[in-house]
């Protein structure tokens, strides 16, 4: 989707979803402007609040980078939250159990058993799309409450700290990331996020692997033609996405909890994948966009605690948001209108390939 | 443990009632499909269907109003979904997740404003949709715990099956919502307004979307709790994968969904570990969903042998 005005697009979508909810917050007799400015203030005045938007960009910066890299191969992966829980819960798993191990061993140990496990997931929903065609969409959503109840099982029966509380014991004090912005949560988890993204980047965009999952996503036929598997690449894509999402449960029960908690994500994923969703999966601009909503998000609380406006209406901006962005057609001036449509009647035809499949 | 308790004729209608829910949902889809539109929103036109069906009960005390405004509250949301694909180009499972992350949105934020309160709302306030007693049952044991108290959307629902099904099938706008769904550029030239027809789907899956959310928060139950709907709206999806985008068999799937779900709650009184039991629905979900994709490949090889094109 590469159209020039992209980013002008995204701008304005910005800027009229933000209006939106200020017409709300209007509505409901709220200041939008004090509103935004406590947002904000709430995101990057202070030592907590910076640390608590850093803390929250970077499970949203690698599980929107997982829905990226599946996105690459046409796939809608929905599931990375489940990918979430399951690695977050396998990195507790290796923590708390191998604690004779030495740290930097036990941390890649840590890394690499969830990453697995995360993999294996989600390479069952790209398994069965790549060889029936069933819906991702639904696959994925499905698996993530299997995933759930899976954890929620283990947590509370084998893997339980037998606390009252559904958690794992502590993961060995060696494996921890170091927190390095007290009083706030934010550890060194980012560096390493950031890292994998780079080596992402480079992946997707200069690597042999990133060429075949582009071409099995754009044009299947041709890349079966030169030589590619499309069903092939598709499942490797989809466990790589997988490999990303564990990853960020690993960060998250690494570097913040040092256990696994029940329940502890709240749509975590869901979040990253609105990040992708609004930039269009496109590679360059999704950590921006996963930072700014890790700005609305940490923002939200002090806005609510400040202006007494409800940290729902954060979300329902959020929300809104998506829905503009989503509209490929929405900002195209009339005049552009004649090169729009046949740009999009290219780029329609790959994002209608699964519901083709669909079709009765 | 005692199996006779667990499978006794009181699961027959334990399956309908739970099966209800899924059932509306399930032909929200099962309708949209039909004009190839895979309508993974219905969950969040669900959930606002019920959180207005809520509200407007509450301060109303009229249930013929709340399922009235959840039909609207329906249609609205699915109009935005319809207007933002259809003429805006948006991809349909982006724009049907972007609705159901608004839906959650709006009604966590609608909860808190005019209902006062985060999380869960319940009320002697609110009116349900009435149940359906009738006397005469009462002396009877099996009578009256096979027919009596349906709520008045179970019954309804069944007789959507046969309507929807009906208009699929015998009459002219289901030939032409089906040949869109197939062809549509066969069916522009034979003069069907296509995008016409994909509004009026969306607009009727929209009110049986907010019926589905009403029965859940004024029949099935008697509160909004935030994403109640968990999950069912996309096991109605699923449901209609596994009839096909048939009413009829969307339906056998929404009873065997309904099945699971009542066996599972009345395994976990006996002390089963109940995540086992809870993520039974959803495994047979996927399972169903493979299955069906699995015969439909198996069956469009052998249409496809006989053909030169290989097609992927």
């Amino acid at each position: 989707m590469k159209s020039p005005n992209k980013y002008i697009n995204l701008l304005l979508t910005i800027v009229v979803s933000m209006l939106i909810g200020a017409v709300i917050m209007l509505m409901l007799g709220y200041n939008p402007l004090e509103a935004y400015f406590q947002l904000f203030k709430g995101a990057f005045v202070g030592k907590l609040n910076l640390g608590t938007t850093l803390q929250k960009f970077v499970p949203l910066l690698l599980t929107s980078m997982a829905f990226v890299i599946s996105s690459r191969v046409g796939i809608f992966n929905v599931g990375v939250e489940g990918e979430l829980y399951l690695g977050a819960l396998a990195a507790a798993w290796v923590g708390f159990t191998f604690t004779g191990l030495p740290a930097p061993v036990h941390i890649v140990f840590c890394f690499a058993f969830a990453m697995l496990v995360g993999a294996a997931w989600a390479s069952i929903p790209g398994a069965l799309k790549a060889q029936w065609g069933v819906n991702e969409v639904c696959v994925t959503i499905l698996m993530n409450y299997v995933a759930m109840f899976i954890t929620s099982y283990l947590v509370n029966g084998p893997f339980s700290a037998k606390t009252g509380v559904p958690q794992t014991p502590a993961v060995a004090a060696g494996v921890k990331l170091t927190q390095f912005m007290r009083p706030s949560q934010a550890h060194t988890g980012l560096f390493i996020a950031i890292a994998a993204v780079i080596f992402i980047y480079w992946l997707m965009s200069r690597s042999t692997l990133g060429y075949k999952f582009t071409s099995a996503g754009l044009n299947p036929l041709h890349a079966q033609y030169v030589g590619i598997d499309p069903k092939k690449t598709m499942i490797r894509a989809m466990m790589l996405s997988g490999a990303v999402g564990g990853m960020a449960g690993c960060i998250e029960v690494l570097g913040v909890y040092g256990y696994f908690l029940d329940n502890f994500s709240s749509g975590i994923a869901f979040d990253g994948m609105l990040a992708a969703l609004i930039v269009k999966s496109d590679i360059k601009t999704v950590p921006f966009m996963a930072f700014f909503l890790a700005v609305l998000k940490s923002g939200a609380l002090g806005m609510e605690r400040y202006t007494g406006v409800s940290k729902a209406i954060v979300d329902t901006i959020i929300a809104v948001f998506i829905i503009f962005a989503t509209m490929e057609a929405l900002f195209t001036f009339k005049k552009k209108h004649k090169a729009k449509k046949e740009a999009s009647a290219v780029t329609g035809k790959e994002d209608q390939q699964g519901g083709l499949n669909n079709g009765f | 443990m005692d199996f006779s308790s667990i499978f006794d004729y009181t699961l027959i209608y334990a399956t309908i009632r739970a099966a209800t829910p899924i059932l509306f949902a399930a032909l929200a889809a099962v309708i949209t499909q039909q004009a190839d539109i895979i309508n993974i929103g219905t969950e969040g036109i669900m959930l606002t269907g019920a959180f207005t069906a809520v509200c407007v009960s509450y301060f109303t005390g009229s249930w013929v109003l709340a399922l009235l405004a959840a039909m609207i509250a329906g249609v609205v949301m699915a109009m935005i979904m319809a207007t933002a694909h259809i003429k805006y180009k948006a991809d349909i499972c982006a724009i049907g997740t972007a609705i159901n992350i608004f839906a959650l949105a709006i009604t966590k934020f609608g909860i808190k404003q005019f209902l006062g309160t985060s999380g869960s709302f319940t009320n002697p306030r609110i009116i349900a949709i009435p149940k359906i007693h009738i006397s005469i049952f009462d002396s009877n044991k099996y009578l009256n715990g096979l027919l009596n108290n349906w709520s008045l959307m179970e019954i309804f629902g069944i007789v959507m099956v046969f309507m929807i099904t009906f208009m699929l099938y015998r009459t002219v706008w289901g030939l032409r919502l089906r040949s869109v769904g197939r062809f549509p550029m066969a069916a522009k030239t034979a003069g069907i307004n296509v995008n016409r027809m994909k509004y009026q789907v969306m607009v009727i899956s929209g009110i049986l979307g907010g019926m589905a959310g009403a029965h859940l928060s004024i029949g099935y139950s008697q509160m909004f709790t935030e994403n109640m709907t968990n999950g069912r709206g996309f096991m109605g999806v699923a449901a209609m994968f596994f009839g096909s985008a048939n009413p009829m068999l969307a339906w056998i799937g929404c009873l065997l969904f309904g099945l699971t779900d009542s066996i599972g709650g009345r395994l976990q009184a006996y002390g089963w570990p109940s995540q086992f039991v809870l993520m039974m629905p959803y495994i047979i979900t996927i399972f169903v969903l493979t299955v069906s994709l699995w015969r439909k490949s198996v069956r469009e090889a052998k249409i496809k042998s006989s053909l030169l094109t290989e097609q992927l």
